[in-house]
Formats: C-alpha cells, structure tokens, sequence
C-alpha cells in the first residue's frame, strides 16, 4: 500500500507542467460550476421561502400590470369571514421610486400597513419596529440590501419619487432595515399615505386601485383550496383575478427576467463536460507515455487489477486536487475579499454555499474516474506478451 | 519554405484520443461563446433599429418608462412649443404621436404556453405612422379606426400564442372587449416589433384612461435633439425626454449586465481551453523531439518550427471552433432560438430572435484561433530550443 502511494505520488510529480495544466483545466470549470450552482441554490432558496410561507398573490387575470379594485380584499376576507383560515388580505401597489439625481430605481411597494404584518411574519419585526411601522402612516421599511446600498438608517427621512402618478416627492420614516426578511431589495410603505399623496396632487388619477393582493392562509389545504375559491368569486365580474401561491407568482418573474437559472443550469453542464475532456486527455497521454511501464509491470507479476486502480486513483487525485482547488477559490473570494459585495439580481448577495462546494469536489471525483476508464481498461487488458513485444 | 500545412494536419491524426479530446473542449467552449455572440448580435441588431436620433420620447416626469408614465391632455398641448418637430406636407400638422402603452398576458409558444409574458399593446394615431417609420404592414391590412381591430409585431406574432391573423384578444380595462387581428407589421427588427398595435381612441376607451403614456416626437432633419431635450424638460413643459436610442439603451441595461457575467465566464472557460491545448501541444512536442531534431538537420530554421507548431495548434483550435459553431447553430434550430427579456423599468417583454451571424462565426473562430496560439506559445518555444545533436542521440 505504502509503495503504490509514493507510485502514485511520483507518476503525479512526473510531469508536473501537465498535472498543473490539468488541474487548471479540471479547476476552471469547477470554479465555474460553483458560482453557478451558488446562483441557482440561491434562487430556489429564495422560492423555498416563498412557499414555506403559505401565501397566494392574486393578480389580474389580463396582466400584472391591470389594477383591481382595493375593495376586493373585503370580497376575499368574506370567504372565511372567521379569519381563521385566511388569515391576512394584504393589498398591494407597486411604486416603485428612484431618489433626486440618481439613476438608480427603488422598489417600493405600497402595502396595507396593519395586514403586511400578520401577512409576512417572515420579516420578524420587533415589537418596537411593529409598533413604528403601524403607528406612523409616512414609515418605510427598507429591504437591507437597498438600505445598504444608499446608505440609509432607521430614523432617517427619506425622499422618494414613485415611479406613477402622483410623481411628486413623498417623505418616509425609516422604522426597519428587515434584516431578518429573504427578499433584500423590497421596500414597503403605506397604502392610505400613498393614496392620500394620489388624491391630492393627481385627482384625474385612478384612485383605490391596487396591483395585487398577497394573502396568508393557515395551511397547506386552506392554501389549494382558496387559490380556486378566489378566482370563482370574481369570475364573470369586470376584474377577473388569476390566483397563484407565491412561488409560482415569482417564478414568473423570474423567468421573464433572462430565465437565469436555467441558462446557468446548461452553461454547467457544457464546462463539467469540458473537464471530463481535459482530464481524459491528460490520463490518455500519460497512459501513451507509460505504456512500456505498465507492459512492465504485468510482467513482473503485478495483476491487471492492480494496474487498473493505480491509473484509477492517479486520475481521481488529480482531479480531486484540481477540482478542490477550483471549488474553494471562489468560497474564499466570496468570502474575504471584496468580491463578497458583488450583487446578483433577486437575491442580491452571493452567498457560496458549503453543500455547493462539496458537490463541485464531489463531481471533480467523478470527473476522475470517469476519464480514466478507458486508458485503465486498456490497460487491464493489455496482453503483457504483445505489450513486451511492442517495447523499443 | 516552410513545413507544409499537410505534415501538420497528418500529425494530429497520429494521436486520435488527444487530438478527439481536445477538439471536443475546444468545441464546447465555442459553442457557448457562438451562442452568446449571437446573443448580443440579435440584441444589438434590435437596438440599432430603435436608434433613430431625431426620434424624441416623451414621458412624464419622474416615471422609468412608457408604461408607466402618465400625461395629462393639458400638459400634451404644451409640447405644442416644441417648434423643432417635423410637419407633415400634407395635412401641415406637427409629427406629435400619442400613444398609449399597456400590458397583455399571452402564452409563450416555444414552451407550449406554460408560462405566460407581458406583451405591450400601444395605443396610437395615424400619426405614429408618421413618427415611426419603420413601421410596414407585412400580412394583411391596417386596422380600422371604427372597429375593434388590432395589428401584430411580427416578433410577437412568432412567439406568442393567440395573436395569428383572424384571432381575437381580450383587452382592456377588465380584459373582456375582444379585439381582431387583422394585419402583420415589421418595424425592421427594431423593438417594436414585439408590440401590438389599435387605434387610440378605442383603446384608451377600453382601458377607462384619459391620459395619455408618451409622446413620440418626429424633429426636423436639422434639428437637434439635444436641445429639444433640454427644451422639453426645461421649466415651460417639465416633462422628461430621451432620443430613442437613449430610451432603449436604458431598457436593456439589465440584460447587458447578465451578458457581461456570462462573457467572464465563458473567458475563465477560454483559460481551461488554452491549459488544454499546452497540455496537448507540450505532449506533442515532447513526443516528436527526435522528429524536430531530424527537420532542423535537413535545414529547417527554428522560426520555421516555432510557426509550425503555433500552426498546428490553430489547426486544431480551429476544428474545434467549426464544430462548436455547427454545434451551436444545430441547438439553435432543435430545442429553438427564441428569446424574450423584460426592458429594465417597462415590465413588457421585447422578443427576438437568436441568430448565428456570419459576423459571430467569424469573432468566434478569430478568438478560437487566438486561443490556440496562446496555448502552442509555450510548448512550440521548446520545440523550436530542442538541442539537436542530443536529441538525434537519444534512443
């Protein structure tokens, strides 16, 4: 055992110009696969969330973008007039916002203030930050990533100029930079102080209108079954709604934007193939290179077993090396350097998973075994006497 | 003379596995890169015909686009001082288009309509006509100005469900007026191609809007748009107002950005390739150093074998690059090349369509070759330094 290691060791450090270049050549797409895996981990975490959190969006039927009727909320809360069952009917309109003299856009959404909170006890505001938020018709609560991004702080007065009618300049309250919430971008403020703004600097606007209703319901069968109940209630109304659970309702918009994760999805696929390549080109030369060695070896009474595992194990420690390397590269550039401020869209800070980089070292692995398959069948059927005969 | 391009080519045939191998890298990175290249080609073909610059579009202040954007008639009339705009010769009046743009939810084709996009439906008058020329009816006729009708971009007719000539849509305000599809338009390629289009009027009835989303402006050929920007958002009109290829500049900011990661991806990928080919190129030359010694022997200069290697490599860099491209177009046409992003702030989609340019093959096989030079660069020195005497002596 202790021979075939330094074997091994040495057939390593033989040409270590190639095991280097294969390393980078096995590294590099792993490097790759890992930023991508980290995306998409970070998409479907973000949708997980989404769906642990038992929510409906009701939208209009035409399009997202055709307001309903704010009273529509009385309409959904009618069919479980307890609320035990649907628990929150929070009405929404988007805002959206920019500041004076920057280019940059703001999120904001308009929420009814009192159901938001029983609606998104995922943002797990502090009584103090809950008592501010319903107390002051002007507060704002900021998603962290934006508030870090414009450098905003609770107490501070901030101005927005939404993105629709009335376009004038609104004044909010910071109360919360949601630091425990999964969506970082979002900000939320006030429906009435919003519709108040409307009323009074753009009468000719519609009024009262709101783009889409987020509703918490107590459980997963509460949850299947007014998603039909809703869109039965207005049907054949002037408004129909299209009812969607919350991952769904994201998902498309995710998938409007680029379809980011799927692309990432192939584009990993494409450089772990391009590894297998690199490193069945590597493990074939050093097989044509030893063919004497291992001709060798037989000969002296080494089975073909034993050949066959020792370019096994050299091709699967090459590409461990490499592909460890290739997988916590990026792990510690996210993490200590200042790559780590990097945003990506929707979920704003790239967070490399563990799980992401054991999988990456685990398919490095495989990458491996696989392409050393054919120069180690090779080499276990090599006849030692034609092996012999070939030898110059 | 230099070595002949046949001995090279004969060469990479001595090691079929290395040489299948490192094609087959080279290929897939290609085939990704084509791909992108085509990518930003269609996109940037799209936005070069949007990028008329004495096309000036006016929104309201403080809104991110079109849609949603909302001008009241009062301040429309405004615009009237805006003398530098175009006239039309006959009917004498200023090329001011308004319009109106919302928001229809259609099934996307290339998935079998699982999932659904927001296709923008413009509100115009026979002036947009006017105003936007690229505009030609492709298939059919106009709409009528009397009767619920409609015409279709012919990027959105291809990738979106229900708008065919002879089919009707719900628009409006709750979705329930039936609009006809009468007529197919090109915009040649430009984004607005991705719309749908009705009379105004009729539109804004349904959709219960007294206002007005934009403004589109035709200048005279001599004027400036910078100064008619500046006139619009000056203190008399205080509107907001961008040339058109400054809107759509802005719109595909997003998409840019996506392009800018995939591109430094697909250069990390490039680096991987490059190990490659020195992998392969250094076993290569260390396999042939009697060979090399034997050719400088017979009178072949080092230059000669340095150039020679680059060159087999470029050979080989090049077979990859040719089968990636074969590879990317046959994707293109199997699983489909249509693609539709959302503009950054205007929540519709713009559809276009993926295509390998002539243009694209070309960057994509230069940059392939360019690899395979900085991949030879290294082991084609050695070669070209191979001690002749000792080499001929070895075994």
């Amino acid at each position: 055992m202790h021979l075939r290691l330094i074997y091994l060791y040495r057939n390593l450090t033989r040409n270590p110009l190639r095991t280097c270049l294969t390393c980078a050549a096995v590294g590099l797409p792993m490097v790759i696969y890992v930023l991508s895996s980290a995306v998409i981990v970070g998409m479907e975490k973000f949708l997980d969330n989404s769906a642990k959190q038992l929510r409906l969006a009701v939208a209009h039927k035409a399009s997202i973008v055709n307001p309903l009727p704010d009273g529509y909320a009385r309409k959904i809360q009618s069919l479980d007039p307890t609320g035990t069952r649907l628990t929150a009917v929070c009405g929404m309109r988007w805002i959206g916002g920019k500041i004076e003299n920057d280019p940059r856009l703001v999120s904001t959404v308009a929420v009814d203030a009192e159901p938001f909170v029983n609606a998104f006890p995922d943002y797990q505001l502090t009584p103090a930050e809950k008592d501010a938020w319903l107390k002051d018709r002007q507060a704002i609560i900021l998603g962290r990533g934006t508030a870090a991004q414009f450098g905003w702080n609770v107490g501070d007065r901030i101005t927005l100029r939404p993105s629709l009618p009335p376009y004038t300049p609104m004044e909010f309250h910071v109360v919360s930079t949601a630091d425990k919430a999964t969506d970082p971008l979002t900000n939320w403020c006030h429906r009435t102080y919003f519709e108040e703004e409307l009323k009074k600097q753009y009468p000719e606007a519609p009024q009262n209108m709101v783009s889409f209703f987020f509703i918490k319901c107590a459980s997963r069968q509460d949850l299947d079954r007014f998603r039909i109940q809703i869109d039965d209630l207005f049907k054949g109304s002037i408004d129909e709604t299209k009812t969607q659970d919350e991952k769904a309702f994201m998902n498309e918009y995710i998938t409007q934007q680029f379809n980011l994760p799927r692309n990432l999805a192939i584009l990993s696929a494409v450089t772990v193939f391009v590894a297998i390549m690199a490193a069945t080109n590597t493990m074939s030369m050093n097989f044509r290179d030893r063919f004497n060695e291992y001709a060798t070896l037989k000969a002296i009474g080494f089975g073909g077993g034993y050949v066959f595992s020792l370019i096994q194990t050299e091709s699967l420690g090459l590409c461990l090396v490499g592909g460890a390397i290739g997988a916590l590269a990026p792990y510690a550039a996210f993490r200590f350097t200042p790559l780590r401020n990097v945003t990506v869209p929707l979920i704003q800070h790239l967070e490399i998973q563990p799980i992401v980089c054991a999988y990456a070292i685990g398919i490095a692995g495989a990458i491996g075994v696989i392409a050393a398959v054919w120069p180690a069948v090779q080499a276990f059927r090599m006849k030692v006497v034609t092996a012999l005969r070939n030898l110059e | 003379m230099a070595l002949p391009i046949s001995y090279h080519w004969r060469s990479l045939f001595v090691r079929k596995t290395t040489t299948l191998m490192t094609v087959l890298v080279i290929a897939s990175v290609v085939a990704v890169f084509a791909y992108m290249l085509g990518f930003a080609a269609s996109l940037r073909a799209s936005m070069a015909m949007a990028s008329d610059e004495h096309k000036v579009i006016v929104i309201k202040r403080g809104a991110t686009a079109e849609s949603n954007s909302a001008i009241p008639t009062e301040e429309f009339v405004k615009l009237a001082q805006v003398n530098e705009t175009a006239v039309d010769p006959s009917s004498k009046q200023p090329l001011q288009s308004p319009e109106m743009l919302v928001q229809v939810s259609l099934p996307r084709l290339r998935d079998g309509g699982k999932t659904f996009a927001n296709v923008a439906v413009r509100g115009v008058t026979d002036k947009a006509f006017a105003v936007h020329r690229t505009i030609r009816i492709a298939e059919g006729r106009m709409f009528e100005t009397g009767s619920r009708e409609v015409i279709v971009g012919k990027s959105a007719a291809d990738q979106f469900g229900g708008i065919g000539i002879g089919d009707t849509i719900n628009l409006g305000y709750g979705g329930d007026r039936s609009y006809k599809v009468v007529g197919l338009f090109s915009a040649e390629g430009g984004p607005l191609e991705s719309e749908i289009w009705g009379y105004l009027p009729s539109l804004t009835n349904a959709y219960n809007r007294t206002m007005y989303s934009s403004v589109n402006l035709r200048l005279k050929d001599d004027a400036s748009a910078a100064s008619v920007v500046a006139k619009i958002q000056g203190p008399a009109i205080q509107l907001q107002a961008q040339t058109e290829p400054d809107y759509w500049n802005e719109q595909s900011r997003l998409i840019r950005v996506y392009l800018g990661i995939a591109y430094i991806l697909v250069s990390v990928m490039c680096v991987a390739a490059i190990c490659s080919i020195a992998n392969t190129m250094y076993a290569a030359v260390a396999g042939r150093t009697r060979e090399i010694a034997m050719l400088r022997t017979i009178g072949f200069s080092e230059r000669q074998i340095l150039t020679g290697f680059i060159l087999e490599s470029v050979l080989l860099s090049l077979i990859g690059g040719v089968l990636g491209c074969a590879a990317c177009q046959a994707w293109l046409s199997l699983v489909g090349s249509t693609k539709d992003m959302f503009g950054a702030t205007t929540f519709t989609t713009l559809a276009f369509q993926i295509r390998l340019t002539p243009l694209a093959i070309a960057i994509a096989l230069v940059s392939v070759a360019v690899v395979g030079v900085i991949g030879s660069l290294p082991p084609a020195v050695r070669a070209s330094r191979v001690q002749v005497i000792s080499a001929l002596r070895e075994p």
